[in-house]
């Protein structure tokens, strides 16, 4: 699909200014009622979803004019996908896919970004787009004598994803996700040193050839050595995984599953008993690539019916982010005894970001900030003591915010707290 | 007429360069080539910008949350207020609530239910504004209407200086729109810009936070309506003669919370999640109606008061043969309605997802009588239109609601269409023009704006246009106020909507 694919929905965006906020019926007052960092940010409409349709609409009548605005709009985006929930809860449209289609068309005709060119040209390079990567892969597994799945069949793999891996500070999540594994006698292995990036990240911020390739070798090593099911305890790899590789027709049988899904069926199974006291108040913050973005692809081609009406041969079946993983973390987090869990504003489908997705985090970090902050605010408010997540971009996102805002409420990966409650 | 860049320089210092854009790209979200966004962020800043206005002769518009489609239609100074979005005081004593103009309706509603009260919500939906100013809304029957509750107001002229209206001119207080102190309420509709308003709130029976469960889009109410002492119903009726009489009959006993005359395509598409499944209900809703209808919700303040509005809500459909419709007596079915209708207060489902674009004819103030007959007309000729597929096939009937127990109201039926469609759009128009010239003709209202041009509009209504040109003369003496919608927020739009998806007029592409 390209962004001239998507011009029958941007000319149905109506201006009615949804995308802007959470489902109006969620709203408790002027506090947290936003759902769009950008144009909570920025305030120009054209940084609303509603806003970059309207600016497609006008490029696709008038020509495509790449000017330094156009680029602040296109890359000041987190592609959290919220104004496509708050959309589709009363219109029959898309809005994430064509603001997708935007990014990737201005990468394809060179108008990038140059911190994400960087990120890129490190991917390209190494394998992975996060910075000062000198650590070996595998290097957090040393001593822990986990299978390398291409020397020891298995048919779990571990996917720990780039951050996890090359970040000293996430090696705990991933050393306490392997020992959980592990405790629940699960056969899994760990790529080690051939795991390479899901890609998921490069697809946001407009890359997608750099995805494509990405998928296509991943999918290859997984075929390789026999891989049925991938966990992984990053949203964007599960993300990317699950549903783009699928969208690309590249993801054949595998099941894709979060740590957090594979956790609440250990639990459920009585695999993994949770029995010491975790006695603490805590938040639970769904990550958008987990949360709504999480639900399946959708596979749908289809023309429009000639006429009047807004109807698809055959009907369109949307992707309005009903069937997002929000359960299982909270079925997690409320199993472990003695911990309790209070409930932010914005929740599950209609989440406020971390602030890291869609390249933000490298093109914008004081945006990107700006956003963990408003988040940190709104989970302080609840009460709670810390704030759990299931993803690293948002766990670094929080800690760098909480350090910067001088916020005394703690992050845990939702490992991190199960493995205090074995 | 882009401005120089020293006058820009002058806008900048006031509003600050992150708050200023005159970017091709930034104005082609606003819908207009030849405009300079400023987002000011408070009255003061309001009353400079328009006074540079004055200085410089350019004219300017504002805009709350431009939900109203009314598009910027010459170069001017737009003045985007979305950076005025607090909620200044809620007052629940002499229960009104002061707002600024970006708090959207849907922010002030959570606030009220925690305090057991609720506003009028514009039929437009609760994503647009909170001021009160012009604006009819579903809860009317209980809530009133825009123009009925809007009290002291804080108002920038087309001069640029502050005005304070109503009790606000005389003290600190924003209790009364009139006085003591300056009223101008009469004649505060399309000048300057109202930077702080209160509006009138109202007592609310239901809870202070609905148990919602589920997700997107399909949210359910964790209990039972009538669990909440709530209910919903639709009825039908066998003549529009006995719904009339329905309507009165349940504002003079005043046991309805709200009464909404939707036709069933409009139940239909707020209780589906698209448009197919929106089609199919109307179907069946088609063969399960005997005739025209409403909706209603009754909402007790103990378990008494609820069985007694609940019989003397029987008792009244028994006396006027109405029928109820038994998909909207599922509990399911009717909490999405209760939510949907006090909550998001409808709009978005029911008027662009089907098609893209609706455009009405409405009479503002009235519902009963003559209007319901004009309506009733256009709905036949709205049936021509739907057998030549020009616009969407729901029932073809007008709908409406009471308003303050049915001493006002308001009628309106509109047409859905595919604006991008030029026969559509054109069939629309005509349409229109149609259904507004009968009812000068036959003396039934006056059309809203947009429909035909003002001065024959006003030649047949003592000559009000030249009166509201004398005002706009007085009060903006260098026409800086963008003068196009010049008659109130909230009036009728439909012309204004469909002209901006004509194909691109050449002057559309951005200046470089
Ligand atoms: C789908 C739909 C359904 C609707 N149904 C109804 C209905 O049932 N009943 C009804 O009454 N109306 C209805 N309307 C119209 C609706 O009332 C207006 O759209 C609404 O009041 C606009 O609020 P807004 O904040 O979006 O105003 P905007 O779109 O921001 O502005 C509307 C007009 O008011 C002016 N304006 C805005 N803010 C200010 C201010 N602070 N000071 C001075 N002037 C200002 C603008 O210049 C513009 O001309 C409907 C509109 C839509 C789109
Ligand atoms: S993108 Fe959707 S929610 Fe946003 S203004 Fe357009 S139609 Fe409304
Ligand atoms: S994807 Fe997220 S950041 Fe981007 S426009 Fe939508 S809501 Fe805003």
């Amino acid at each position: 699909m390209a962004i001239e694919d998507y011009r029958g929905d941007v000319e149905m965006c109506c201006r009615c200014s949804a995308c802007k906020h959470i489902p109006l019926q969620k709203i408790k007052g002027v506090e947290h009622s936003e759902a769009c960092p950008s144009i909570a940010k920025y305030n120009f409409h054209a940084y609303s979803g509603s806003g970059r349709l309207l600016i497609a609409k006008e490029m696709l009548t008038n020509g495509f004019k790449y000017t330094d605005k156009l680029l602040d709009i296109v890359y000041n985006c987190q592609m959290c996908g919220a104004c496509d929930i708050s959309c589709k809860y009363a219109m029959d449209m898309e809005v994430l896919e064509p603001i997708y289609e935007f990014r990737i068309k201005a990468v394809e005709e060179g108008h990038t970004n140059p911190a994400l060119d960087k990120a890129i040209t490190s991917l390209r390079k190494q394998g992975t787009m996060v910075p000062g990567a000198k650590a070996k892969r595998g290097e957090w597994a040393k001593g822990l004598g986990i299978k390398d799945f291409l020397r020891q069949k298995t048919k779990v793999a571990y996917h720990v994803g780039c951050l996890t891996s090359f970040d000293k500070d996430m090696w705990p999540v991933a050393r306490a996700t392997a020992k959980l594994l592990n405790k629940a006698g699960v056969d899994f292995g760990i790529g080690g040193e051939v795991e390479s990036c899901c890609g998921g990240r490069a697809y946001q911020m407009g890359y997608q050839n750099d995805f494509i390739r990405q998928a296509q070798n991943n999918m290859a090593l997984f075929k390789q050595c026999s891989i049925e099911t991938l966990v992984t305890s990053c949203a964007n790899g599960y993300h990317a995984f699950k549903v783009l590789y699928d969208k690309f027709g590249l993801k054949g049988n595998l099941e894709v599953l979060h740590i957090t899904e594979y956790l609440a069926r250990l639990i459920k199974e009585g695999k993994l008993k949770l029995n010491k006291k975790v006695n603490m108040t805590v938040t639970y913050h769904d990550p958008c690539y987990l949360g709504r973005l999480g639900e399946p692809w959708i596979h749908w081609e289809g023309k429009r019916i000639p006429g009047y009406k807004f109807v698809f041969d055959p009907p369109k079946e949307y992707r309005r982010g009903t069937h997002g993983v929000y359960e299982p973390p909270r079925e997690v987090l409320t199993s472990i005894p003695g911990l309790k869990l209070s409930e932010m504003d914005r929740i599950k489908e209609y989440a406020w970001c971390c602030g890291a997705g869609g390249g933000v985090n490298e093109s914008n970090p004081e945006f990107a900030m700006w956003t963990a902050k408003e988040r940190i605010e709104e989970a302080e408010s609840t009460g709670a003591e810390a704030i759990a997540t299931a993803c690293p971009w948002c766990e670094k996102n929080f800690n760098e915010a909480i350090k910067e805002s001088g916020s005394g409420l703690k992050v845990y990966d939702i490992v991190e707290l199960v493995e205090k409650a074995i | 007429m882009a401005i120089s860049k020293d006058v820009y320089k002058e806008f900048e210092d006031v509003v600050g360069a992150e708050n200023i854009s005159d970017d091709p790209v930034i104005k082609a979200a606003y819908r207009s080539p030849d405009l300079t966004v400023v987002l000011p962020g408070n009255t003061e800043e309001v009353a400079a910008v328009i006074k540079l206005c004055n200085k410089h002769k350019i004219p300017y518009k504002a805009q709350s949350t431009g939900w109203s489609f009314m598009p910027p239609t010459y170069d001017f100074i737009f003045l985007d207020l979305r950076r005025m979005n607090r909620i200044i005081e809620i007052n629940e004593k002499n229960m009104y609530a002061v707002v600024e103009p970006y708090v959207i309706s849907a922010e002030l509603q959570g606030e009220l239910f925690k305090r057991g009260m609720i506003c009028n919500v514009k039929g437009a939906g609760s994503t647009c504004t909170a001021l009160a100013m012009s604006g009819h809304g579903h809860m009317g029957l209980t809530t009133s209407t825009g123009d009925r509750n809007d009290l002291a107001t804080e108002w920038v002229t087309d001069e640029g200086e502050i005005i304070r209206l109503g009790t606000l001119g005389a003290s600190d207080e924003w209790f009364c729109g009139d006085g003591p102190g300056p009223s101008l309420r009469g004649i505060l509709r399309g000048g300057g810009v109202i930077t702080k308003q209160a509006t009138k709130v109202y007592h609310w029976p239901g809870p202070s936070e609905y148990p919602l469960e589920g997700v997107s889009p399909r949210y359910t109410l964790g209990k039972k309506p009538s669990d909440l002492n709530m209910m919903v119903r639709y009825f039908s009726f066998p003549s529009i003669e006995k719904l009339v009489e329905a309507e009165l009959k349940i504002g003079e006993s005043e046991i309805a919370f709200e009464l909404m005359g939707f036709c069933p395509s409009m139940v239909s598409s707020n209780i589906t999640t698209s448009n197919e499944e929106d089609f199919a209900t109307l179907d069946k809703f088609t063969k399960e109606v005997q005739g025209p209808g409403f909706m209603v919700i009754i909402a007790g303040n103990f378990d008494e008061d609820f069985a007694y509005k609940k019989k003397a809500l029987a008792q009244i459909i028994k006396e006027t043969d109405g029928k109820s419709l038994k998909t909207v007596e599922d509990p399911a079915v009717e909490s999405t309605l209760l939510f949907q209708c006090t909550r998001v207060c409808a709009s978005i489902r029911e008027t662009f997802r089907a098609g893209g674009m609706f455009s009405s004819m409405m009479v503002q103030g009235q519902r009963y009588d003559n209007h319901v007959k004009w309506l009733e007309e256009g709905a036949v000729l709205k049936r021509e239109l739907i057998k030549k597929g020009l616009v969407i096939a729901d029932d073809g009937q007008q709908f409406g609601w009471g308003e303050e127990q049915g001493h006002l109201g308001h009628t309106e039926i509109f047409c859905r269409f595919n604006p991008y469609d030029e026969k559509s759009s054109k069939a629309v128009q005509e349409w229109l023009g149609k259904l507004g010239k009968r009812a000068l003709d036959g003396c039934f209202a006056v059309p809203a704006m947009g429909v035909l041009p003002v001065d024959e509009i006003g030649k047949r209504v003592s000559n009000y246009h030249v009166w509201f040109g004398k005002l706009k003369k007085a009060f903006d003496p260098n026409e800086v106020g963008e003068n196009t919608g010049y008659s109130y927020v909230g009036a009728d739009i439909s012309g204004v909507h469909t002209s901006i998806y004509k194909k691109e007029p050449e002057k559309a592409s951005p200046k470089q």
